[in-house]
């Protein structure tokens, strides 16, 4: 039994590994018994060539009989697939346009999915890397109720919390705080701003990832209160920054407004749970706590500022583990309203906790970008079925042509099976092709998705194992939704009637291919609605009156690094920065500022006489200026006049309001001359001198927020040594020489930073303006395809119909008449199309909503450009193969076989 | 020809082969040889499945090839009865007899039972 079995092996195996050996020791048998054959109808007196005929006839197609003697070899299969990709690869290097128009079409299908998948992948599934069990790692939410019981959501807290957290919980392994902040690092010229993550030692441990060099910090250098002033280094900014040099062990690096020794240098490609980009260095949070705040800051409950990991034990449910954590969060809250009795009680704060996923897109603080990017995921898919259908458009028209080569096969005794066995083999070679195109694309259009979604776009592999499964996962699908439908037909059919019928006639036409047309015509509608909707979207943002210029306006501020200048030293740095960015070329106006829009802000209680519990309805934000302070950032002023060099500290307080604020203080009256006492009851009257544009400083539709400004001079606080600079021309040619001018009047290790406006007020944009490229290009690309689908399937009707239209022709049928008949054939379709495409963007408008900036989703303008556009492109497709109609000569095209 | 070849019944052709292997080593075009003559022209083989059918029962095991020089003198693959085929032909024998007389049992058969 045993020797049966090894002898079968041994034969297989021969059969796999000497295919060549042994197909010629099948030719030499044939050859032999057919020259046998041959001389023994000789002897019987036929001529050498009816012997031959005879001998090959006895033995039936010697090719077959080479099919049946492999079989029986068990190897057929594998064969016959090798045989099949040949047979492809042949056919479609036989058509290059065909094969040229499918593997673009495809790839750009399969590489927007590609590119698409890498990023959402990164936003919402893949777990951070090295991150151990993440099944059990999460971080850490904190629900409560603020005013008006209005649910809010934190993720950040403050160290004591943290350590309350830690010694009350059971159900916990480890918590780990952190957080990435953007510090300086370096000394004097060299001093640049980088991310920089703060991190507990716990937070090192979250992760099964070794350093590249050195060491990381461990519980010892990282203890209450002060820690060790250690650093672990970024490994990009190491070989940067260093040229990856490993002897900068030991090396100091200032950051901050300490001095670190450098310890080791993290892995290539550590980001930590990051999801603000790959920190230039990672130090002890408890070192950087303390060198900020002072050795008291593990004692109160003011400083919130760092986030929290969590890890429940093995076992734990996570329901119990969160159960655990709101418990251990109501006794830390206790607490805290012991030693701050103004936060209320306890019963009315709701507080609970959440152990929430590790990704903050999926988490409950998701972001836009999240959303729109789930959303191009899909839009991409879309395309990508768009795509399969143009394709499976080609290949049934190619198949419908290659009818009659199909029925002579299944006639010669070629099963339907192994036909459409081909026929998928073909689509696949297709699809591999078009996927390895795809990765080309989306590794080239990746940058730019990275550029738009992820900040740490030297971190994102965009072709990384994952990616290239998902991609094969595209592949696989393309390559069985654009075969399956030409496979099926080939499945049916009657042989007979097919061979006896004329090339250009069928005895049945296709129905899979007009639905095909009206589906991508439905898709490429739904998808230039949400493109439409997107752009109106974005431009409405663009245009979209924010209360002050952004383009022209460049934002310098002093750090002060752990200098801590005097009350009197502060002003005199401030002015002098102020008087210094004034005389810089292309500097037109300047201000002090204390708000800074999308970035910082600040707001003062308000007591307005005659009006109630002002500071309970509304949250008023306010600014200080300098006298050009409306100047330089374009805010109009819409009545009275903007503070200016007369009102100085010494003379009577004024304020200007913005014009939402004098509505809702004042309803009906006139706000000038009004009187507001700013910070308390018992100050003296400001007076309203202005109303001004109100300013929007937190997000484009802060309804609740409304603002007013009052002259620098008149505040009691110094002014903060930041300046807003109007710029005529370039302003990022300006930005370096207002940096070096700036930097000479620092103090010690105090530093300038420059950048421009837009750069803070972009982020809030960002979510728009991708959702609308993408759309607009996918929505570009589905119309492209769309259009060549309707093209290419018209076109092929007039081919086949080319008798048809002869004969009308020569019966006398005008030119016109034919052209109609053509072109309202292929409006019907896209009609259909768009008419169900219309229908399903209406029914998914609602969730659209939520992503539109003042538009309304289910816009009619929007839905009838569209449709206007997918008609007129349906007309042009159709007209071309029409007029080619209409120029049939009928004699030719009745004499066609 | 006087009688009409008859189309070989499944499973008929392995037990054709490994009868006419049984009397010595040959070579596929003895083995169609042999058949032809001694069933006088009464079963029509396709020269293509006795290679298939030769192929497969050397896979199986019943038949062992090997090379040799015909008696021309050209290269000819040759065929011959392994222990396992020569069982395979006593047990097909035998079915194939059991087999012969049932069916002729019945269609020799005068009276209705």
């Amino acid at each position: 039994m045993l020797n049966r079995l090894f002898s079968e092996i041994r034969f297989r195996l021969r059969a796999l590994f000497h295919r060549g050996k042994l197909e010629q020791e099948l030719d030499t048998e044939l050859s032999f018994h057919l020259q046998k054959e041959t001389e023994k109808h000789m002897a019987n007196g036929a001529s050498p060539d009816e012997a031959n005929r005879r001998a090959r006839a006895a033995f039936g197609a010697v090719q077959g009989t080479k099919d049946d003697a492999r079989d029986a070899r068990g190897i057929s299969l594998l064969d016959s697939v090798v045989q099949d990709v040949r047979y492809a690869l042949r056919g479609l290097r036989k058509r290059p346009a065909f094969t040229l128009g499918v593997v673009l079409t495809l790839g750009l299908g399969i590489g927007a999915n590609a590119a698409m998948f890498g990023i959402v992948d990164r936003l919402l599934f893949r777990p951070p890397l090295g991150l151990k069990d993440p099944e059990t790692a999460h971080r850490v939410f904190q629900h409560r109720l603020v005013e008006d019981r209005r649910p809010r959501i934190d993720r950040n807290f403050n160290f004591r919390r943290y350590l309350d957290l830690q010694r009350n919980t059971r159900s916990f392994e480890s918590f780990a705080a952190f957080q990435t902040r953007t510090l300086a690092l370096g000394e004097g010229t060299d001093t640049h701003e980088a991310k920089v993550t703060v991190a507990s030692a716990s937070y090192l441990q979250f992760f099964e990832v070794r350093p590249a060099l050195g060491r990381f910090y461990g519980p010892a250098e990282d203890s209450v209160p002060a820690g060790a002033p250690v650093v672990v280094l970024g490994y990009d900014y190491w070989k940067s920054r260093y040229g990856g040099r490993s002897d900068v062990i030991g090396r100091q690096l200032r950051i901050d407004r300490s001095t670190f020794t450098v310890i080791g240098v993290a892995p290539k490609g550590f980001v930590g749970a990051g999801d603000q980009g790959v920190p230039a260095a990672f130090i002890p949070i408890t070192a950087y706590a303390h060198a900020v705040r002072g050795p008291r800051y593990p004692t109160v409950y003011t400083w919130t500022w760092m986030e929290m990991l969590a890890r429940r034990k093995p076992g734990i449910t996570q329901a119990a583990a969160e159960q655990d954590l709101t418990n251990a969060l109501l006794g830390s809250w206790r607490e805290t309203i012991a030693e701050q009795p103004n936060w209320g009680k306890l019963e009315d704060l709701g507080i609970r906790g959440e152990l929430g996923p590790m990704h903050l897109a999926r988490g409950p603080l998701a972001g836009q970008d999240s959303k729109v990017a789930t959303w191009v995921l899909g839009v991409a898919a879309i395309v990508l079925l768009i795509a399969c259908a143009n394709v499976a458009n080609l290949f049934l028209s190619r198949a419908f042509a290659r009818r009659r080569e199909f029925a002579m096969r299944l006639a010669l005794g070629v099963t339907r099976g192994r036909l459409a066995r081909q026929l998928l083999t073909e689509s696949l070679v297709l699809a591999l092709i078009g996927g390895a195109a795809g990765l080309v694309i989306a590794q080239w259009g990746a940058a730019a998705l990275r550029a738009a979604f992820l900040d740490d776009a030297a971190s994102a592999v965009i072709v990384d194992p994952r990616t290239l499964l998902f991609t094969a996962l595209a592949v696989l699908v393309t390559a069985l939704l654009t075969g399956i439908v030409p496979a099926v037909q080939t499945g049916r059919g009657n042989v007979n009637l097919t061979l006896k019928g004329g090339a250009n006639e069928g005895p049945h036409r296709s129905r899979a291919r007009p639905l095909l047309l009206v589906f991508q015509a439905t898709l490429s509608v739904v998808l230039l609605i949400g493109a439409g909707l997107f752009v109106r979207s974005l431009s409405h943002v663009r245009n979209y009156r924010l209360g002050y210029d952004v383009a022209p306006i460049l934002y310098a501020s002093a750090n002060p690094r752990g200098y801590r200048p005097t009350e009197a030293e502060q002003q005199t740095i401030a002015e002098s920065m102020l008087e210094t960015a004034k005389r810089i070329p292309g500097v037109q106006y300047a201000t002090l500022t204390i708000s800074v829009p999308f970035w910082s802000n600040e707001g003062t209680g308000i007591w307005v006489p005659g009006v109630d519990s002002v500071n309970q309805k509304w949250n008023f934000l306010f600014n200080t200026g300098s006298p050009d302070y409306f100047k330089t950032m374009g805010t109009r002023i819409l009545r009275g006049r903007a503070f200016d060099e007369r009102d100085r500290a010494g003379t009577g307080l004024v304020l200007v309001v913005g014009e939402r604020m004098a509505q809702v203080l004042w309803p009906g009256q006139d706000a000038l001359g009004k009187c507001v006492k700013i910070g308390a009851e018992n100050e003296p009257c400001a007076q309203v001198i202005g109303i001004a544009e109100e300013m929007h400083l937190r997000s484009l539709t802060s309804e609740r927020d409304y603002s007013y400004y009052i002259p620098v001079v008149q505040h009691t606080a110094p002014p903060d040594p930041q300046v807003f600079v109007r710029v005529s021309g370039d302003p990022e040619r300006a930005i370096e020489p207002l940096r070096r001018e700036l930097q000479r009047l620092m103090p010690g290790p105090a530093y300038v930073n420059v950048v421009p406006l837009s750069q803070l007020v972009d982020p809030s944009l960002r979510s728009w303006k991708f959702g609308s490229t993408m759309f607009v290009a996918f929505g570009g690309l589905a119309l492209l395809l769309a259009a060549i689908g309707l093209y290419s399937m018209i076109a092929y009707d007039v081919t086949q119909r080319t008798r048809e239209l002869g004969l009308r022709i020569a019966l006398g049928s005008s030119v016109s008449r034919v052209l109609r008949l053509i072109v309202s054939s292929g409006l019907r379709l896209v009609g259909a199309g768009v008419v169900l495409g219309v229908l399903l963007a209406l029914w998914g408008a609602k969730w659209m909503e939520g992503l539109m900036f003042q538009q309304e989703p289910r816009d009619p303008l929007i839905y009838g450009v569209v449709a206007g556009i997918l008609l007129l492109v349906a007309v042009v497709a159709a007209v071309v193969p029409a007029l080619r109609a209409t120029r049939i000569d009928p004699n030719s095209a009745l004499r066609l076989d | 020809m006087a009688r009409t070849p008859i189309d070989l019944l499944q499973g008929t052709l392995d037990v054709l082969i490994l009868k006419s292997l049984s009397w010595g080593p040959r070579h596929g075009h003895a083995v169609a040889r042999l058949i032809r003559a001694s069933t006088g022209g009464a079963f029509e083989v396709l020269d293509g499945s006795l290679y298939a059918a030769l192929h497969r029962m050397e896979e199986r095991g019943w038949v062992a090839a090997e090379w040799g020089l015909s008696d021309k003198g050209k290269r000819a693959k040759f065929y011959q009865l392994t222990a396992v085929g020569r069982q395979q032909l006593r047990s097909e024998t035998a079915t194939w007899q059991r087999y012969s007389v049932a069916v002729a049992k019945l269609l020799t058969a005068t009276d209705q039972p």
